[in-house]
């Protein structure tokens, strides 16, 4: 076994947690993997602390009309408030130890076992500061910026161009009508469209990703990119859906680097099978 | 993000905290525009912001591909949809040929109306919500302009992600469609002869003449110690086959010169009947992105060879676990 002496002083250093108690340059914790590590490091970042925020919440019930589509704006928001909440923490912490932004934010939504109302959601994301302290990598109104981009994924956004400004997301929980008994008679034997459905379901889309949108206008986004729709029922009625919105909105960095600048990937094909 | 500008956001209307007659406001509009085969004027509103860049544009790109497609000249502009619940009281597999076009035809309605020429990295999706004998079909993507191509009727709808679009592109094979081939036929051996669909008839399957059959002998189960071909059954089944991937090809002659990376699903299920030998249901659907390309084009790209330490866990021979935009669903707890 080496010699601990082998190791650089710095290193060891860190290794024992010497320059951890309030120092800015101390341990720092991460969920980065190894190949994230070095590209945020790459991009000119470097990892502080883990940011961690959550929040249980109790969720009210809200009943549509059978026959009727309709949003339930009461679990919308909701579902809406308590990410917003986790999400806040989450940033609340990275401020308190002087992050510029979080990078690979991860957002989950679990179900606690003795009551079926009582939902925990839970933010967690890696926070970085620049290197060189940049002032110009802020979010909006000068709080750390926050995205789900994995450290590759932000390495190749800045080489784009751009960075990120902030998580936005738009949720819309919606109740879709039961089809009445005539009506399904009527459809007996023969293929037809179900408009009461293809309704509520474009309806739900279309509001969850206006509110995302929304958000991204308000940070003064150019555009949001790694954008999905999410479906999910959080034990509710079986026609009741909701639709979450959910993408990092981007901004150029002005002046710095252009799309241009992003290298043509070398295609390569594995020999080994 | 602020909660209060998110509700604020709401309250302008764009979003939550409607009343009930805005609602049903909102219901009629997609009502008509669903019949007339329009766009409801909250969503031409949407795509004419998105299209002339008053709104943030939104795509379901990755990072590296936004990069890469911004650097080809392919611009993302919003996201767009179509959907299409249908109940298949005739027939499943006509009814998702059918299912698919719709919402198809609705994609491209909205890709029309923002400006783009083409859609890429459509992904097909479905609400499971068990209504009868119906589902839920939809397309999502990402609607682009692409700045060499001139201004499309028709915009190119492409299952492909943008990164292998640009690499299509550059390579000169253009992506053109989705095509589309299903088919379903019974085999009843208590009547001795292949019943075919009715509506199912245009896919050229044709009536396939059987001598009189038991329903043993088609399962091989009268002879149960013999290794034996099961030679009705596998007429049958490939005959729907034939017929699927026959549809398909007339679909792509419609649009292109070729297919790729096309999915399938095929079912072959036994049907019990009371007081009579059970029968067989075979249903088979094929799904493609046609591509445009004339032959012997070289390919403009440089590969090469690389032998991986990592041997069989490299990265290169697996897929990449789920990155971060894929929340895989709780357990409990369901989708994000």
């Amino acid at each position: 076994m080496s010699d601990v002496t082998d190791i650089p002083v710095h290193a060891v250093e860190r290794l024992r947690g010497l320059r951890g108690d309030g120092h800015p340059e101390g341990i720092f914790t991460s969920d980065f993997s190894v190949n994230e590590f070095l590209l945020v490091r790459k991009a000119g970042f470097e990892p502080i602390g883990l940011c961690i925020g959550s929040c249980i919440y109790h969720v009210g019930i809200q009943y549509g009309s059978w026959s009727k589509n309709q949003e339930l704006e009461s679990l919308s928001q909701a579902m809406y408030e308590a990410r917003e909440l986790a999400m806040a923490r989450m940033r609340e912490e990275a401020a308190g130890m002087a992050a510029d932004g979080i990078v690979g934010v991860e957002l989950t939504v679990k179900r606690l076992e003795w009551d079926q109302h009582i939902l925990e959601f839970m933010a967690i994301g890696t926070g970085v500061v620049h290197a060189k302290g940049h002032p110009g990598y802020k979010g909006p109104q000068g709080q750390p910026f926050t995205s789900d981009l994995s450290g590759q994924d932000f390495w190749t956004l800045l080489q784009a161009g751009y960075r990120p400004l902030e998580m936005v997301m738009g949720s819309c929980v919606y109740h879709v009508a039961h089809q009445g008994m005539l009506r399904s008679l009527g459809n007996v034997g023969r293929n037809a469209e179900l408009t009461n459905f293809s309704q509520a379901l474009y309806d739900a889309r279309e509001i969850a990703m206006e509110r995302m949108q929304n958000e991204a206008t308000e940070a003064g986004a150019e555009g949001v990119v790694g954008v999905d729709l999410h479906e999910g029922s959080h034990n509710w009625q079986p026609h009741v859906i909701e639709f979450f919105a959910v993408g990092t909105a981007v901004t150029p960095i002005a002046g710095e680097r252009d799309g241009s600048a992003l290298p043509d990937p070398q295609l390569v094909l594995s020999v080994n099978s | 993000m602020s909660l209060l500008s998110n509700l604020l956001g709401m309250a302008r209307g764009s979003g939550a905290a409607r009343d009930s007659e805005q609602s049903a406001q909102r219901m009629a509009e997609w009502d008509q525009a669903l019949q007339s085969g329009r766009l409801p004027s909250f969503v031409e509103a949407r795509l004419a912001a998105a299209a002339a860049g008053k709104v943030p544009w939104v795509a379901t790109m990755s990072a590296a591909e936004f990069g890469l497609a911004r650097g080809k000249g392919v611009r993302p502009l919003a996201m767009v949809s179509g959907t299409c619940w249908l109940h298949y009281g005739y027939s499943w597999t006509r009814g998702h040929a059918e299912g698919w076009r719709t919402a198809l035809a609705r994609l491209q309605h909205e890709a029309r109306a923002v400006g783009a020429n083409a859609v890429v990295d459509v992904k097909m999706r479905t609400v499971r919500l068990a209504v009868g004998e119906s589902m839920d079909f939809t397309l999502l993507g990402t609607a682009v302009r692409i700045d060499r191509m001139p201004e499309a009727t028709h915009p190119i709808v492409a299952t492909v992600p943008a990164l292998e679009f640009v690499r299509l592109i550059e390579a000169g094979i253009t992506p053109v469609g989705i095509a589309l081939g299903a088919q379903y036929q019974f085999l009843d051996p208590g009547v001795g002869m292949l019943m075919q669909s009715i509506l199912g008839g245009s896919g050229g399957g044709g009536r396939i003449a059987m001598t009189s059959s038991s329903a043993a002998r088609v399962q091989g189960s009268s002879r149960p110690f013999t290794n034996a071909v099961l030679p009705e059954l596998s007429q049958f089944w490939e005959g729907i086959r034939r017929a699927a991937v026959a549809e398909l090809l007339r679909d792509v002659q419609r649009q292109g010169t070729g297919v790729l990376a096309h999915t399938q699903l095929g079912q072959l299920f036994r049907v019990e009947q009371n007081n009579s030998p059970p029968r067989f249901l075979g249903r088979h659907i094929v799904i493609g992105t046609v591509v445009n390309t004339r032959r012997a084009i070289p390919v403009p790209h440089e590969i090469r060879a690389a032998l991986d330490m990592r041997g069989t866990a490299s990265p290169l021979s697996h897929s990449p676990p789920a990155g971060r935009h894929a929340y895989p669903a709780n357990e409990q707890g369901g989708a994000i």
